[in-house]
Protein backbone atom coordinates (compact mmCIF):
# COMPACT_ATOMS: atom_id res chain seq x y z
CA UNK A 1 0.00 0.00 0.00
CA UNK A 2 2.77 2.86 0.95
CA UNK A 3 4.52 1.98 -2.11
CA UNK A 4 1.92 2.17 -4.52
CA UNK A 5 1.19 4.73 -3.12
CA UNK A 6 5.00 5.98 -3.09
CA UNK A 7 4.72 5.13 -6.49
CA UNK A 8 1.62 7.72 -7.56
CA UNK A 9 3.28 10.53 -6.00
CA UNK A 10 6.68 10.07 -7.20
CA UNK A 11 6.29 8.33 -10.58
CA UNK A 12 9.01 6.51 -12.02
CA UNK A 13 10.23 6.05 -15.35
CA UNK A 14 10.43 2.89 -16.73
CA UNK A 15 12.76 3.54 -19.90
CA UNK A 16 15.37 5.28 -18.09
CA UNK A 17 15.11 1.96 -15.55
CA UNK A 18 15.29 -0.03 -18.26
CA UNK A 19 18.18 2.17 -19.47
CA UNK A 20 20.34 2.39 -16.62
CA UNK A 21 19.98 -1.61 -16.08
CA UNK A 22 21.16 -2.26 -19.43
CA UNK A 23 24.33 -0.31 -19.08
CA UNK A 24 25.02 -1.97 -15.81
CA UNK A 25 24.34 -5.14 -16.82
CA UNK A 26 26.33 -4.84 -20.31
CA UNK A 27 29.22 -3.73 -18.62
CA UNK A 28 29.26 -6.32 -16.02
CA UNK A 29 29.24 -9.49 -18.66
CA UNK A 30 31.75 -7.72 -20.39
CA UNK A 31 34.23 -7.52 -17.79
CA UNK A 32 33.35 -10.92 -16.01
CA UNK A 33 34.66 -12.69 -19.37
CA UNK A 34 37.83 -10.55 -19.17
CA UNK A 35 38.34 -11.43 -15.50
CA UNK A 36 38.15 -15.18 -17.11
CA UNK A 37 41.14 -14.75 -19.21
CA UNK A 38 43.12 -13.04 -16.17
CA UNK A 39 41.81 -15.95 -14.00
CA UNK A 40 42.87 -18.78 -16.42
CA UNK A 41 46.20 -16.54 -16.97
CA UNK A 42 47.23 -16.39 -13.21
CA UNK A 43 46.07 -20.22 -12.81
CA UNK A 44 43.84 -19.80 -10.17
CA UNK A 45 41.75 -22.74 -8.76
CA UNK A 46 38.93 -23.58 -7.36
CA UNK A 47 38.07 -20.93 -4.46
CA UNK A 48 41.05 -18.71 -4.84
CA UNK A 49 39.30 -18.41 -8.44
CA UNK A 50 35.75 -17.39 -7.62
CA UNK A 51 37.44 -14.74 -4.90
CA UNK A 52 39.15 -13.32 -7.57
CA UNK A 53 35.97 -13.01 -9.42
CA UNK A 54 33.90 -11.47 -6.64
CA UNK A 55 36.63 -9.18 -5.17
CA UNK A 56 36.95 -7.49 -8.89
CA UNK A 57 33.34 -7.63 -9.97
CA UNK A 58 32.87 -5.40 -6.38
CA UNK A 59 35.57 -3.26 -7.99
CA UNK A 60 34.07 -2.84 -10.82
CA UNK A 61 30.84 -1.87 -9.40
CA UNK A 62 32.63 0.86 -6.94
CA UNK A 63 34.26 2.17 -10.35
CA UNK A 64 30.41 2.23 -12.39
CA UNK A 65 29.85 4.05 -9.33
CA UNK A 66 32.41 6.70 -8.96
CA UNK A 67 32.42 7.66 -13.03
CA UNK A 68 28.52 7.44 -13.71
CA UNK A 69 26.58 7.72 -10.37
CA UNK A 70 28.67 9.46 -7.80
CA UNK A 71 29.23 13.04 -9.65
CA UNK A 72 25.45 13.81 -10.53
CA UNK A 73 24.17 11.59 -7.37
CA UNK A 74 26.38 13.36 -4.49
CA UNK A 75 25.48 16.78 -6.22
CA UNK A 76 21.66 16.70 -6.05
CA UNK A 77 22.08 15.98 -1.96
CA UNK A 78 21.81 11.87 -1.64
CA UNK A 79 24.47 10.50 0.53
CA UNK A 80 27.40 8.40 -0.80
CA UNK A 81 26.85 5.33 -2.09
CA UNK A 82 23.12 5.61 -2.33
CA UNK A 83 21.93 5.34 -5.79
CA UNK A 84 18.35 5.75 -5.54
CA UNK A 85 18.80 8.21 -7.97
CA UNK A 86 19.28 5.79 -11.15
CA UNK A 87 18.11 2.36 -9.72
CA UNK A 88 15.28 1.24 -7.88
CA UNK A 89 17.16 -0.69 -5.53
CA UNK A 90 20.46 -1.21 -3.63
CA UNK A 91 20.49 -4.90 -3.87
CA UNK A 92 19.90 -4.14 -7.60
CA UNK A 93 22.99 -1.62 -7.83
CA UNK A 94 25.46 -3.76 -5.91
CA UNK A 95 25.11 -7.46 -5.99
CA UNK A 96 22.79 -7.44 -9.14
CA UNK A 97 25.66 -8.28 -11.49
CA UNK A 98 27.62 -10.85 -9.63
CA UNK A 99 25.45 -13.82 -10.87
CA UNK A 100 24.84 -12.69 -14.33
CA UNK A 101 28.61 -12.88 -15.56
CA UNK A 102 29.47 -16.09 -13.45
CA UNK A 103 28.34 -18.07 -16.62
CA UNK A 104 30.85 -16.35 -19.04
CA UNK A 105 33.44 -15.71 -16.28
CA UNK A 106 33.83 -19.68 -15.74
CA UNK A 107 33.45 -20.29 -19.94
CA UNK A 108 36.47 -17.85 -20.21
CA UNK A 109 38.24 -19.28 -17.16
CA UNK A 110 38.52 -22.57 -18.41
CA UNK A 111 38.86 -21.56 -21.74
CA UNK A 112 42.48 -19.20 -21.04
CA UNK A 113 43.01 -21.72 -18.16
CA UNK A 114 43.12 -24.38 -20.79
CA UNK A 115 44.83 -22.26 -23.71
CA UNK A 116 47.99 -21.03 -21.62
CA UNK A 117 49.02 -24.57 -19.71
CA UNK A 118 48.80 -26.61 -23.40
CA UNK B 1 34.98 10.97 -23.61
CA UNK B 2 35.26 8.06 -26.31
CA UNK B 3 38.52 7.98 -27.43
CA UNK B 4 39.71 8.04 -24.02
CA UNK B 5 38.11 4.91 -23.30
CA UNK B 6 38.71 3.23 -26.29
CA UNK B 7 41.91 4.15 -26.65
CA UNK B 8 42.54 2.89 -22.79
CA UNK B 9 40.84 -0.49 -23.43
CA UNK B 10 42.96 -1.25 -26.30
CA UNK B 11 46.02 -0.27 -24.01
CA UNK B 12 44.45 -2.78 -21.17
CA UNK B 13 43.78 -6.02 -24.22
CA UNK B 14 47.41 -5.39 -25.51
CA UNK B 15 48.68 -5.69 -22.01
CA UNK B 16 46.59 -8.87 -21.16
CA UNK B 17 47.22 -10.41 -24.72
CA UNK B 18 50.96 -9.94 -23.44
CA UNK B 19 51.04 -11.19 -20.28
CA UNK B 20 48.89 -14.50 -21.75
CA UNK B 21 51.67 -14.98 -24.52
CA UNK B 22 54.24 -14.90 -21.79
CA UNK B 23 52.34 -17.54 -19.42
CA UNK B 24 52.10 -19.57 -22.10
CA UNK B 25 55.84 -19.24 -22.92
CA UNK B 26 56.94 -19.75 -19.34
CA UNK B 27 54.76 -22.98 -18.80
CA UNK B 28 55.98 -24.00 -22.22
CA UNK B 29 59.59 -23.68 -21.07
CA UNK B 30 58.73 -25.45 -18.04
CA UNK B 31 57.35 -28.18 -19.95
CA UNK B 32 60.50 -28.34 -21.84
CA UNK B 33 62.79 -28.36 -18.97
CA UNK B 34 61.55 -30.95 -17.22
CA UNK B 35 61.09 -33.20 -20.27
CA UNK B 36 65.17 -32.67 -21.05
CA UNK B 37 65.57 -33.27 -17.40
CA UNK B 38 63.97 -36.32 -17.50
CA UNK B 39 65.84 -37.08 -19.85
CA UNK B 40 69.07 -36.49 -17.83
CA UNK B 41 68.61 -37.24 -14.46
CA UNK B 42 65.35 -38.70 -13.56
CA UNK B 43 65.70 -36.78 -9.64
CA UNK B 44 63.98 -33.47 -10.60
CA UNK B 45 61.53 -34.43 -13.48
CA UNK B 46 57.85 -32.86 -12.55
CA UNK B 47 59.60 -29.78 -11.35
CA UNK B 48 56.65 -26.84 -11.60
CA UNK B 49 56.97 -23.76 -10.64
CA UNK B 50 54.34 -20.93 -9.97
CA UNK B 51 53.88 -18.04 -12.54
CA UNK B 52 56.57 -15.37 -12.50
CA UNK B 53 55.33 -12.65 -10.09
CA UNK B 54 56.03 -9.88 -13.15
CA UNK B 55 53.40 -11.64 -15.45
CA UNK B 56 51.00 -11.78 -12.68
CA UNK B 57 50.77 -8.47 -11.70
CA UNK B 58 50.84 -7.47 -15.34
CA UNK B 59 47.85 -9.53 -16.14
CA UNK B 60 45.73 -7.64 -12.87
CA UNK B 61 47.42 -4.03 -14.27
CA UNK B 62 46.03 -5.09 -17.49
CA UNK B 63 42.73 -6.08 -16.23
CA UNK B 64 42.12 -2.90 -14.03
CA UNK B 65 43.04 -0.52 -17.37
CA UNK B 66 40.98 -2.62 -19.35
CA UNK B 67 37.57 -2.52 -16.74
CA UNK B 68 38.70 1.42 -16.53
CA UNK B 69 38.35 2.01 -20.21
CA UNK B 70 34.88 -0.32 -20.58
CA UNK B 71 34.19 1.88 -17.23
CA UNK B 72 34.59 5.25 -19.19
CA UNK B 73 32.83 3.50 -22.52
CA UNK B 74 29.44 3.21 -20.47
CA UNK B 75 26.65 5.51 -21.78
CA UNK B 76 25.26 8.18 -19.22
CA UNK B 77 22.64 7.01 -17.26
CA UNK B 78 19.38 8.69 -16.82
CA UNK B 79 17.64 9.40 -13.75
CA UNK B 80 14.55 7.12 -12.46
CA UNK B 81 12.16 9.59 -10.82
CA UNK B 82 10.01 11.28 -13.21
CA UNK B 83 10.03 14.84 -11.78
CA UNK B 84 14.21 14.14 -11.80
CA UNK B 85 14.26 13.12 -15.40
CA UNK B 86 11.46 15.91 -16.44
CA UNK B 87 13.71 18.74 -15.03
CA UNK B 88 17.02 17.26 -16.13
CA UNK B 89 14.85 17.32 -20.01
CA UNK B 90 13.96 20.80 -19.42
CA UNK B 91 17.38 22.36 -18.45
CA UNK B 92 19.55 20.26 -20.66
CA UNK B 93 17.44 19.60 -23.58
CA UNK B 94 18.84 17.06 -26.22
CA UNK B 95 22.33 16.73 -24.25
CA UNK B 96 21.45 14.57 -21.72
CA UNK B 97 20.17 12.09 -24.17
CA UNK B 98 23.59 12.28 -26.60
CA UNK B 99 25.63 9.35 -26.56
CA UNK B 100 29.52 8.56 -26.85
CA UNK B 101 28.80 9.37 -30.64
CA UNK B 102 27.44 12.40 -30.06
CA UNK B 103 24.00 10.89 -31.87
CA UNK B 104 20.87 11.29 -29.64
CA UNK B 105 19.17 8.08 -28.20
CA UNK B 106 16.10 7.26 -30.17
CA UNK B 107 14.09 6.75 -27.50
CA UNK B 108 14.46 10.80 -26.55
CA UNK B 109 10.60 11.78 -27.12
CA UNK B 110 11.75 15.48 -26.30
CA UNK B 111 10.22 18.02 -23.28
CA UNK B 112 7.47 15.99 -21.69
CA UNK B 113 5.81 18.98 -20.85
CA UNK B 114 5.33 20.00 -24.36
CA UNK B 115 1.73 19.83 -24.30
CA UNK B 116 1.59 22.09 -21.25
CA UNK B 117 3.59 24.99 -23.55
CA UNK B 118 1.50 24.56 -26.45
CA UNK B 119 -2.16 24.41 -25.20
CA UNK B 120 -4.41 27.34 -26.48
CA UNK B 121 -4.85 30.13 -23.92
CA UNK B 122 -7.83 31.03 -22.03
CA UNK B 123 -10.72 31.86 -24.02
CA UNK B 124 -12.91 35.34 -23.44
CA UNK B 125 -16.34 33.63 -23.13
CA UNK B 126 -17.97 37.03 -22.05
CA UNK B 127 -16.40 38.93 -24.89
CA UNK B 128 -17.24 36.09 -27.74
CA UNK B 129 -20.91 36.62 -26.21
CA UNK B 130 -21.17 40.32 -26.68
CA UNK B 131 -19.71 39.79 -30.43
CA UNK B 132 -22.03 37.57 -30.82
CA UNK B 133 -25.19 39.49 -29.52
CA UNK B 134 -23.96 42.35 -31.66
CA UNK B 135 -24.04 39.79 -34.98
CA UNK B 136 -27.53 38.83 -33.80
CA UNK B 137 -28.45 42.58 -33.12
CA UNK B 138 -27.36 43.59 -36.82
CA UNK B 139 -29.04 40.92 -38.29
Amino acid sequence: MSTERELQVAPIVPESVMHNTKALSNIQSLTASIFGVAAGILGLESYSGFLFYLIFSILTTMLFYTVRVAPTSLKSGLGPFDTSRYFRTQYEFWTGGIFGGLAGYILTWTLFYGLVRA
Amino acid sequence: MTWISKATTTFGLLLLAHACYSAHEHSALQAHRAASLASLTASQAGVATSLPIDIAIETVVATFIVVLGLVLGTAQLRPIRWRVWAGQIEREGEEAFKDADGEIARDYIGNPFKLLESRPGFVDIRKQRQEFADWVKSQ
